[in-house]
């Protein structure tokens, strides 16, 4: 049984990436036909969840920066949908554009002061950055409501002219168009002589360097785009439960999606939104069947994550080093 | 009297800072010495402490023999939960920081759950002694004794722990650990011993820290949150691993959170974080080295 | 130190061996594939909210910061149900319980899945003001009745809504007109730095200074600690103490009411008289000991009120709870059940969402341990009687004791 589900996973894996992409989206399609409203709702919300993820995947696995704080552009681009909706413009393209152009600004400033700082630094100056983000969430009550958060948001409309989508189905359609059109951009563009230079930046920061590349740049610059991502995030939230407070942008929300990204093995895309749809299912959908055990059995995923799948982390975790802190075997005599 | 009014205005949050900024770095110690000594981000931090607190609300009861038994109860079982975490990160260690925080960050979230099905889900404290639940005047103001006692106590364990540091051999081990593990193994021990001996003793510590700390943040649901953020905060500021910095942090932190209150009220909410990230940003960086560290 | 610091960025800045190859194709995909599967399959059986059986859903903290709120609220809801037969009015009740976590980013996913893949007949329950506002625009949609037991926002249309409990700034504007009486002089108002906090202690400022009072805080203004853990008090008791405060108002609860209480009386502030709203209720007063005694407070709800629903509620709770005594948690959630109940009862046929809401408008007074009260027709909230309470010894015990009827208020 486990033998003959490996060599589906080896021979598998070994398909493009392109392949993967399109029987995902065709998988999440063909479920968009046949679920129930309830897992459709809670599929909306696991798109938008997934959108944050490759944002931090993009930052962690690609230009080497863990980030703990990618709730803030999350958040910037959640606020002005929501805000946006409420004052009556409920388009969705221009919806997407906004958020992703507000996260993007917000992350300019914020990119060139942490981009000087790398990981575990860069770690804790991305967690402060999203803790005073949530703070002024919930402090800024005339513009964000504050901790009670908005509700009653307009629902959108897909498209300029058309119907406000409220069903479930439609809302599900919606978020899986956007979050397979992102994928794909960003899928293409880290393939591209750009993404091979972040990954440059990552692998040996002091050869680029040398060979004359501006480093700082490319990571501010990878900081902005993997903020807009994240705000097209905060987007598809907003319009998939039509409600924002600062719980959805908290140090919770943070660490969830950072530690599925190490789960998917930090690199992969793929791997990322696998990771966070697993994890999001077993707090919002496996925990609902023992109501009060859902932060019992986040954690005992957590860890069985660490010893069943241990190829995950490799990704983000065994570096190249000369001097292994822990792990030197000891010399016999 | 405008001077002098304005120095009393001020002079007590400056006491009641440096008070509860040695309170924060007695919090913080066992972070900053797993982290600087077995470079092990410990997010479970806070539940070794829940842990030390919860044995306090259960066993001390207001005589000095409960409060000893307390202590006993507490670092023991700070040191044997550190000693089980050793045991769970060894097949972990070089893996790299986001591996140990997802192990460590599970146990807490374990820990969490199995601390409140085993003692309730409501905020408990203990009683302290009569002598230590009282208040003291100083410079004409009422003090909590307690806060006092904790502090001398708290000052005792660091320095001891300095002593242990820099004076025994255990402790030129532990800085050659941290040096150059390498050449550390190369002399016959082992650094996995030597991993898994901080990690209990920093466990002992932080049990006791719960235990001697549950009357000012005393045991319950959000206990390990609420101490692994404030420690976390402290270990950064300070330098990661730097105990000395972590003082420094401490101090300036609990400077922030009392003066700060008094100065500029409106801005409380984010003088915290704010401070953390200035702290980050402003301290100057070696350039990442690549292979070659 | 220089030598340490640059082995950790070794850490993250080098690279494994194999990281060339695009990771897009991996196995994760087949776990995604796997994950949809298995919800797609999780499907639901519709709505069978028959006359034999209702389905009410309970949302409550049963993890997180606020549990023992939301533990409270189970078990007063449970102990209704239990003593009724397991049956609202006549009709076998399916209570289906899920878990509101920290607030509404856990509540709303939680509360989804009772309106969509349980259908509910009607929600009870909910700790936080936050949680509430976000599951409004849910049962309202679904034309489902929300039956609150703590936090209540204010809302534009309360049609579907009701809560048992109160409207947040209630507590204070019952007890600022006795403030103002026994006080001479201003009072110093202090609560946590969230909207639970700003409602509450803004009855009891709105009031207050409507009567003539006046705050000693500096500008006049509330003074607000961080929400939601402050682990130290000092400094703003202190300050409080440097004022011309006559009086301290607080509104806190949970571990802060503890740190608050406990401190209070280790500072300069500790001979100044302390009013409160929730400051004493429940386990808290235990953990905060004698530093609670002579604390006065304002509350809808007292156990040693003596009325014949009290002291039902009262005997009733200490067989199943022997170690402690109701709160006003379990009491408020005691009468959503004794509502949907009473609701219930009156509909003939099939019971539905809309029914319930209908009946639940039709109620009028409603007996209950707190005594009798109401539904305000404009947002639902409870028409009640607020009193004033003291901290007392009892024994080894510590306890609030009603010292006077405050007001009868609700809007």
């Amino acid at each position: 049984m486990s033998r003959s589900w490996r060599a589906v996973l080896r021979r598998g894996s070994g398909l493009p990436a392109p392949v993967w992409g399109l029987a995902t989206t065709a998988a999440l399609a063909t479920a968009g036909c046949l679920a129930d409203p309830y897992t459709l709702s809670t599929w909306t919300r696991i798109l938008s969840l997934g959108l944050l993820a490759l944002s931090v995947a993009v930052l962690a696995g690609t230009a080497g920066l863990p980030s703990l704080g990618q709730v803030a552009p999350y958040a910037v681009g959640a606020y002005t949908t929501a805000i946006l909706a409420r004052h009556g413009i409920t388009a969705g393209p221009v919806q997407l554009a906004a958020a992703a152009a507000a996260a993007a600004v917000f992350c300019l400033p914020i990119g060139i002061a942490v981009s000087r700082t790398r990981g575990i630094t860069f770690l804790m100056a991305t967690l402060a950055v999203g803790e005073l983000t949530a703070v002024a969430a919930g402090q800024w009550t005339t513009v964000t409501g504050g901790t009670d958060g908005l509700a009653g948001i307009p629902a959108t409309q897909p498209w300029w002219g058309t119907a406000p989508i409220l069903e479930d189905q439609a809302v599900y359609g919606y978020a899986v168009a956007v979050a397979v059109a992102v994928t794909a951009v960003l899928w293409w563009t880290l393939r591209t002589p750009a993404g091979l230079l972040l990954q440059g930046c990552r692998d040996d920061e002091t050869r680029m360097r040398a060979s004359g590349h501006p480093v700082a740049r490319y990571l501010v610059a990878a900081y902005v785009g993997a903020g807009a991502i994240a705000g097209i995030g905060g987007a598809l939230l907003v319009t998939g439960q039509r409600y924002v407070s600062p719980g959805d942008v908290g140090f919770e929300v943070s660490a969830l999606v950072l530690l599925a990204v190490t789960i998917g093995g930090g690199r992969s895309l793929g791997g990322a939104l696998a990771a966070v749809a697993l994890v999001a299912l077993v707090r919002d959908w496996a925990a609902a069947t023992v109501p009060g055990r859902g932060p019992l059995l986040l954690g005992a995923l957590f860890i069985a994550a660490v010893y069943v799948h241990p190829k995950g982390m490799v990704g983000l975790g065994r570096r190249r080093r000369q001097h292994p802190p822990v792990e030197v075997e000891v010399p016999s005599s | 009297m405008g001077p002098l009014n304005a120095l009393d205005a001020y002079l007590i949050p400056v006491i009641d800072g440096v008070a509860y900024g040695l309170l924060l770095f007695t919090l913080a110690a066992p972070l900053t010495l797993v982290f600087g000594a077995g470079g092990v981000l410990n997010l479970a931090h806070g539940s070794l402490y829940a842990l030390g607190a919860y044995a306090a609300a259960l066993i001390s009861d207001g005589s000095w023999t409960s409060l000893a038994l307390a202590a006993a109860a507490g670092t023991f079982a700070g040191a044997a939960g550190g000693g089980l975490l050793s045991a769970a990160l060894m097949p972990v260690t070089g893996r790299g920081h986001l591996a140990q925080a997802l192990l460590t960050f599970g146990v807490a979230l374990v820990a969490g759950a199995a601390l409140v099905l085993a003692f309730g889900p409501d905020n408990l404290r203990p009683t302290v002694p009569a002598g230590l639940d009282t208040t003291v005047s100083l410079a004409g103001h009422r003090y909590p004794a307690y806060r006092l006692a904790f502090i001398a106590i708290a000052a005792a364990l660091a320095a001891g722990g300095w002593l242990v540091l820099a004076r025994s051999r255990a402790g030129a081990r532990l800085r050659a650990m941290v040096d150059d593990p390498h050449m550390l193994a190369c002399l016959g021990t082992n650094p996995r011993t030597v991993l898994a001996a901080v990690l209990t003793v920093g466990g002992a510590l932080a049990g006791l820290t719960g235990v001697l700390g549950a009357p000012i943040i005393g045991p319950g649901p959000g206990t390990a949150d609420t101490v692994l953020l404030l420690s976390l905060v402290i270990v950064v500021v300070g330098g990661l691993g730097s105990v000395g910095g972590a003082v420094a942090a401490a101090v300036g932190v609990g400077q922030v959170q009392s003066l700060g209150v008094v100065l500029a009220p409106t801005w409380t909410p984010y003088l915290l974080f704010a401070a953390m990230a200035l702290a980050l940003l402003v301290r100057r960086q070696p350039l990442p080295t690549g292979g070659h560290a | 130190m220089q030598q340490r610091r640059t082995r950790h960025h070794a850490t993250w800045a080098t690279r494994p061996a194999w990281a060339t190859r695009p990771a897009w194709a991996t196995r994760p995909a087949w776990v995604l594939a796997a994950c949809l599967a298995m919800t797609g399959c999780g499907g639901s059986n519709a709505g069978d909210t028959g006359t034999e059986t209702v389905k009410i859903g309970f949302v409550g903290s049963l993890s997180g910061t606020y549990q023992d709120v939301g533990q409270e609220m189970r078990d007063g809801f449970q102990l209704y149900l239990d003593t009724h037969g397991g049956r609202f009015g006549g009709r076998k009740v399916d209570l289906v319980v899920a878990d509101e976590g920290n607030g509404a980013a856990t509540a709303l996913p939680a509360a989804t899945r009772l309106v969509k893949d349980e259908h509910v007949a009607a929600l009870a329950g909910i700790v936080a003001s936050g949680s509430y506002l976000a599951i409004s625009a849910l049962a309202a949609e679904h034309k489902i009745p929300l039956i609150g037991s703590n936090g209540r926002p204010d809302t534009e249309n309360s049609d579907w809504l009701w809560t048992t409990s109160f409207r947040s700034p209630d507590p204070g504007t019952a007890i600022a007109p006795y403030i103002k009486e026994h006080v001479d002089g201003p009072v110093w108002a202090i609560g946590p730095d969230y909207k639970g906090g700003y409602d509450q202690v803004g009855g009891f400022v709105d009031t207050y200074t409507k009567l003539g009072g006046k705050l000693a805080n500096p500008g006049g203004k509330p003074t607000w600690t961080p929400f939601p853990a402050t682990p130290n008090y000092l400094p703003y008791l202190s300050q409080i103490a440097k004022s011309d405060a006559k009086a301290v108002y607080a509104f806190f609860g949970g571990e802060n009411a503890i740190g608050f209480v406990t401190q209070y009386k280790q500072s300069d502030a500790r001979n100044l008289p302390l009013y409160g709203a929730f400051l004493t209720e429940g386990p808290v007063l235990q953990a905060q000991g004698p530093a609670a005694e002579g604390i006065w407070n304002v509350l809808n709800y007292s156990p040693d009120l003596d009325n014949a629903a009290n002291r039902t509620f009262i005997a009733e709770w200490s067989t199943r709870h022997t170690d402690r005594s109701p709160t006003t948690y379990a009491m408020a959630a005691y009468d959503a059940a004794a509502v949907l109940d009473k609701a219930i009862a009156r509909i003939s046929g099939k019971v539905t969402p809309v029914k319930i809401n209908e009946a639940i408008g039709q109620l009028g007074q409603i007996d209950s341990p707190r005594g009798s009260w109401q539904f305000s027709p404009r947002n639902h909230t409870p028409i009640q009687h607020w009193y004033l309470r003291v901290v007392r010894r009892d024994g080894t015990q510590l306890a609030n004791r009603v010292v006077q009827d405050l007001a009868t208020i609700g809007a």
